[in-house]
């Protein structure tokens, strides 16, 4: 490797080297706030070296990694989900008892995993990616130690596990009749089809559908969104989901996936059973976590209409969806995870149920108002990101005449609008006299999450009325081959 | 020595992914849970020293290195989940273990 190769990982090897700087430090000295600090730093150096990789891109840095503008865009995406997310957690922390430093540590791993699948063009890096991130997602879940964030942890890890078998049955098979595992040498090679490729590629579909909780596989969501602390279910649902969607795009992309008609029917099945699945299932759910991970499902329905209609046109629209995705959600859990439940000490429970969330209006104005923004734009009430991210996604579904998918997609959207919109009536209803009223004052809100969500509150208006721009950047730099 | 021909390896793993599955779905104790995964993590594995074999490769055995490391580390972090699901539930069956519900 040259000294450029190293200089187009740099993005990759930062955040590497922050983790075991945390690492010594802690040994040294334990600090919550000087490894939050140190994340961040690292986090920043990251995101700093990301102009510098692309002047010398697109490269491909031995057979394993390809550093291109998809794959900086898309570590760019992961980068600042990081950052927010640690930010989030510095503030959630506080209030649990118990060692606080290592969560760190996990965090910057699992996106170096992330990173280094978005990058991949060997199934041997897409394996090592794909584990880092779930290896450190599992010790991220059951971080706090409470009955549910244990119970959730393991049942991530066996899902996790299960699905990665299933994954690598499916480059095994394929490896076995093409003879090579390098995507772009796929490519050539896999249009001789053949019955193990094809049962090899449906494996493949299956292992990365449990990752990204689309319909016959996402029994484990809503089990793992509600027992993760606020701040890691974030993390899951965006770094993981983007990074899990890039590999999607490039690997399918590459090896001409949708060229065969059943993979392609298959997958629109999967992707109307998500829409609506996800939907119907969130309809009765009287937990907030709940239901943003059932929501979740059905927006990764979405985004396959993006992916089915493949081409420019999809994976900017895919690209745009999943940054929109990704600052509401972060928005979402960031207040879910940072409001203390009404009648509770500091540490106690999370505020996940919907009547913990009655009449905050009246309690946190300022709050209440961010969250409706977010439940908004996850609705795709115009003037939000989600608004512009569904027209993209419409747009695309359009423009390559899959009718039955787009009318799913505007059909379930319709179906979403009345959870989003009971939530939102909740925290307008004046509260019960006496019940769910704060003891006294409202305790002062951590400074640096509002900060935080203030910075989301604006990213979610400014995508919904400007986004030109983003578009503009995405269009110049995500291109596939 | 005959090679053993491709078709057969790949049964033999299909046969252990399969035994695998049906442990992680039939089981009720969660050691035997990571049991099964192991079996089919390592199916797989087979599967790629097969495939490496039939061209010559040494990529499929590089493969089973890796999977053999990932599953010492998954192992390693599904028992020390076990000793705290243990500890919070005093018990090792996953019926017992849910909470979650909804």
């Amino acid at each position: 490797m040259s000294g450029q190769d190293f200089i187009c990982l740099l993005p990759l090897l930062l955040p590497a080297a922050a983790a075991v700087l945390i690492m010594l430090e802690i040994s040294v000295y334990r600090s919550h706030a000087a490894a939050c600090i140190l994340t961040l730093a690292g986090i920043g150096a990251a995101a700093a070296s990301l102009p510098l990789a692309a002047a010398y891109g697109p490269r491909q840095v031995t057979s394993l990694l390809v550093i291109d503008g998809f794959a900086l865009f898309y570590i760019g995406i992961i980068l600042a989900a990081t950052f927010i997310v640690a930010i989030l957690s510095y503030a959630y922390l506080r209030r649990v008892p118990g060692q606080r430093e290592e969560l760190y540590l996990l965090l910057l791993l699992a996106a170096v995993g992330a990173g280094v699948m978005v990058a991949s063009s060997h199934f041997a890096s897409l394996f090592m990616g794909l584990e880092l991130l779930s290896s450190c997602l599992f010790a991220l879940i059951a971080y706090p130690r409470g009955r549910d964030n244990i119970e959730a942890g393991f049942k991530y890890l066996v899902l996790a596990s299960v699905s990665t078998s299933f994954l690598l049955f499916g480059m095994a098979l394929v490896y076995a009749q093409l003879g090579t595992m390098e995507f772009t040498r796929l490519a050539a090679a896999g249009a001789t089809g053949g019955i193990i490729y094809q049962a090899g590629l449906g494996l493949l579909i299956i292992g990365l559908g449990f990752k990204l909780a689309l319909v016959p596989f996402h029994m484990w969501t809503p089990d793992v969104y509600q027992g993760a602390p606020a701040p890691v279910t974030a993390f899951v649902a965006t770094v993981s989901k983007v990074g899990v969607f890039g590999l999607l795009l490039r690997f399918f992309g590459q090896v001409g996936l949708l060229g065969h008609a059943h993979m392609f029917f298959l997958l629109t099945l999967i992707a109307i059973a998500s829409m609506f699945a996800g939907n119907l299932l969130a309809l009765r759910q009287k937990n907030v976590k709940r239901l943003l991970a059932y929501s979740s499902i059905s927006h990764l329905g979405y985004l396959l209409v993006a992916f089915l209609a493949g081409g420019p046109l999809g994976t900017t629209a895919a690209t745009f969806y999943l940054v929109a995705y990704s600052v509401t959600i972060l928005g979402a859990f960031g207040i879910v995870g940072t409001i203390p439940a009404p009648g509770e000490a500091a540490g106690g429970r999370e505020a996940d149920a919907i009547d913990d969330y009655r009449g905050l209006f009246w309690r946190r104005p300022w709050l209440a108002g961010v969250f409706a923004a977010t439940l908004f734009s996850l609705a795709g009430i115009p003037l939000t990101a989600g608004f512009i991210g569904k027209f993209y996604l419409l747009d695309a579904g359009a423009g390559s005449s899959l009718w039955l998918l787009t009318l799913s997609l505007v059909a379930s959207s319709g179906i979403g609008l009345y959870y989003y919109l009971r939530l939102i009536t909740v925290m307008y209803l004046r509260p019960e006299s006496g019940a769910g009223e704060e003891a006294g004052r409202p305790a002062a809100y951590p400074w640096a999450a509002s900060l935080v969500l203030a910075a989301l509150l604006m990213a979610i208006i400014w995508l919904g009325v400007y986004p030109a721009p983003l578009i503009d950047a995405i269009r110049r730099t995500v291109t596939l081959p | 020595m005959t090679p053993i021909p491709m078709d057969q390896g790949l049964l033999l793993a299909a046969a252990l992914f399969f035994v695998g599955l049906a442990g992680v779905l039939a089981r009720r104790n969660v050691i035997f849970i990571l049991l099964s995964i192991e079996i089919m993590v390592n199916a797989a594995g087979l599967a790629f020293v097969v495939a490496g074999s039939r061209w010559q490769q040494p990529d499929g055995q590089l493969m089973f290195i890796f999977i053999l490391t990932m599953a010492a580390v998954e192992v390693s972090l599904g028992l020390a989940l076990v000793l705290r699901l243990y500890h919070n539930f005093r018990s090792l069956d996953v019926d017992r273990v849910s909470n979650l519900k909804g």
